[in-house]
């Protein structure tokens, strides 16, 4: 189960509201490699994987990835508070608010809502991890590409820790798979699943 | 575990240990040797990491400052080299090392917590056991805008 801890991860303050900053950053919220579709990806995972290192180290990086989720969405709620209409449709804000006001909606950027097909859950523990190394180099980019797009300090202090955060987790996913190909068979990785083939 | 053995090793702590010959057909990322060097719990939640080796800056620039004057910033620190060493041990079980400075610095977030808890409010519903009444709904809650001079 899930307790809830009423306190962020890593502090969020942002002093100047910025709708044009928000449109991009909601694509850390519901995008294609933003942090809802990471948690879920690691929570769905963990149930298929057959170790306990493997079952901890994706119960814990998807509920990290949870507290990620709501550093996000306070900084996009935090960018959007006092805003005039102007400055609604200056910022180009006008698309988004048209649907949302400025309540938190999981969508990419382009305004594509969330969607399950933006993540995976194969089944097999080396096909899983693989995946989860690249969804941490993925989002890692994403948050390269914001601060190339944001000069707000308040905002890139939050960005630069939750991009460093998916530089740990890729270590972490890449140690868990060597522990995983150290259980396998040495000669052949690939002879059976061990998520199935007990 | 056969790869994760820091003691054969001469490497730096930027480096990790990897196997001589590896099958063909798979991808390795090298284990961390050890969870030493490691930051002060405020520079960890500063820069994002607990761990010097893995702080990899984009464009090199790095988050300056401290939290450690604010309540909350403390606790956080705590909380999250607590979380560092969680997911360090999830693939290191048998780092005694670490695992001691764990359990330390749950011990000192507790302490932490139960001051906090006593001066400003609930962090959990479970902490409402000493409450004088139902202070969970107290505001401000944490995607709230707060002014730093506020604290």
């Amino acid at each position: 189960m899930f307790v809830y801890e009423k306190k962020l991860q890593y502090p969020v303050r942002i002093k100047n509201p910025n709708a044009a900053l928000a449109k991009v950053i909601i694509t850390q919220y519901g995008g294609p490699d933003g942090e809802l579709g990471a948690s879920l990806r690691y929570l769905s995972q963990r149930f298929e994987m057959p170790y306990p290192e493997l079952k901890g180290i994706l119960t814990d990086i998807g509920t990290e990835e949870l507290g990620h989720l709501e550093m996000i969405g306070a900084i996009v709620h935090q960018l959007t508070r006092n805003l005039t209409i102007d400055q609604i449709k200056e910022a180009g804000f006008d698309t988004y608010f048209v649907d949302r006001t400025v309540g938190i909606y999981p969508q990419a950027a382009s305004g594509t809502p969330w969607s399950a097909a933006t993540m995976a859950v194969k089944g097999d523990p080396i096909t899983d991890l693989m995946e989860d190394m690249a969804a941490e180099q993925k989002a890692r980019t994403t948050y390269d590409n914001i601060l190339r797009l944001s000069d707000d300090p308040d905002v890139n202090n939050v960005i630069r820790f939750l991009r460093e955060r998916e530089v740990v987790h890729f270590q972490r996913f890449g140690e868990a798979m060597r522990i995983l190909t150290d259980k396998l068979n040495q000669k052949n990785f690939y002879a059976m699943n061990p998520a199935f083939d007990r | 575990m056969e790869n994760n053995n820091p003691g054969n090793s001469n490497c730096s702590f930027r480096d990790g240990v990897l196997m001589q010959c590896a099958p063909l057909a798979m991808a390795y990322v090298p284990m961390q040797q050890a969870s030493q060097p490691a930051y002060e719990a405020d520079q960890a939640l500063v820069r994002g990491t607990l761990f010097p080796g893995l702080d990899l800056p984009f464009m090199n620039v790095v988050n300056k400052g401290s939290f450690s004057g604010t309540p909350l910033g403390e606790l956080m620190a705590l909380d999250f080299v607590i979380k560092e060493l969680n997911l360090y041990l999830d693939t290191h079980k048998n780092d005694t090392d670490a695992f001691q400075t764990l359990k330390a610095t749950i011990a000192l977030y507790k302490e932490g917590k139960d001051r906090y808890v006593k001066l400003y409010g609930p962090l959990q519903v479970m902490d409402l056991d000493a409450a004088d009444s139902y202070t969970w709904l107290c505001d401000p809650w944490p995607w709230d805008y707060c002014d730093e001079t506020e604290d």
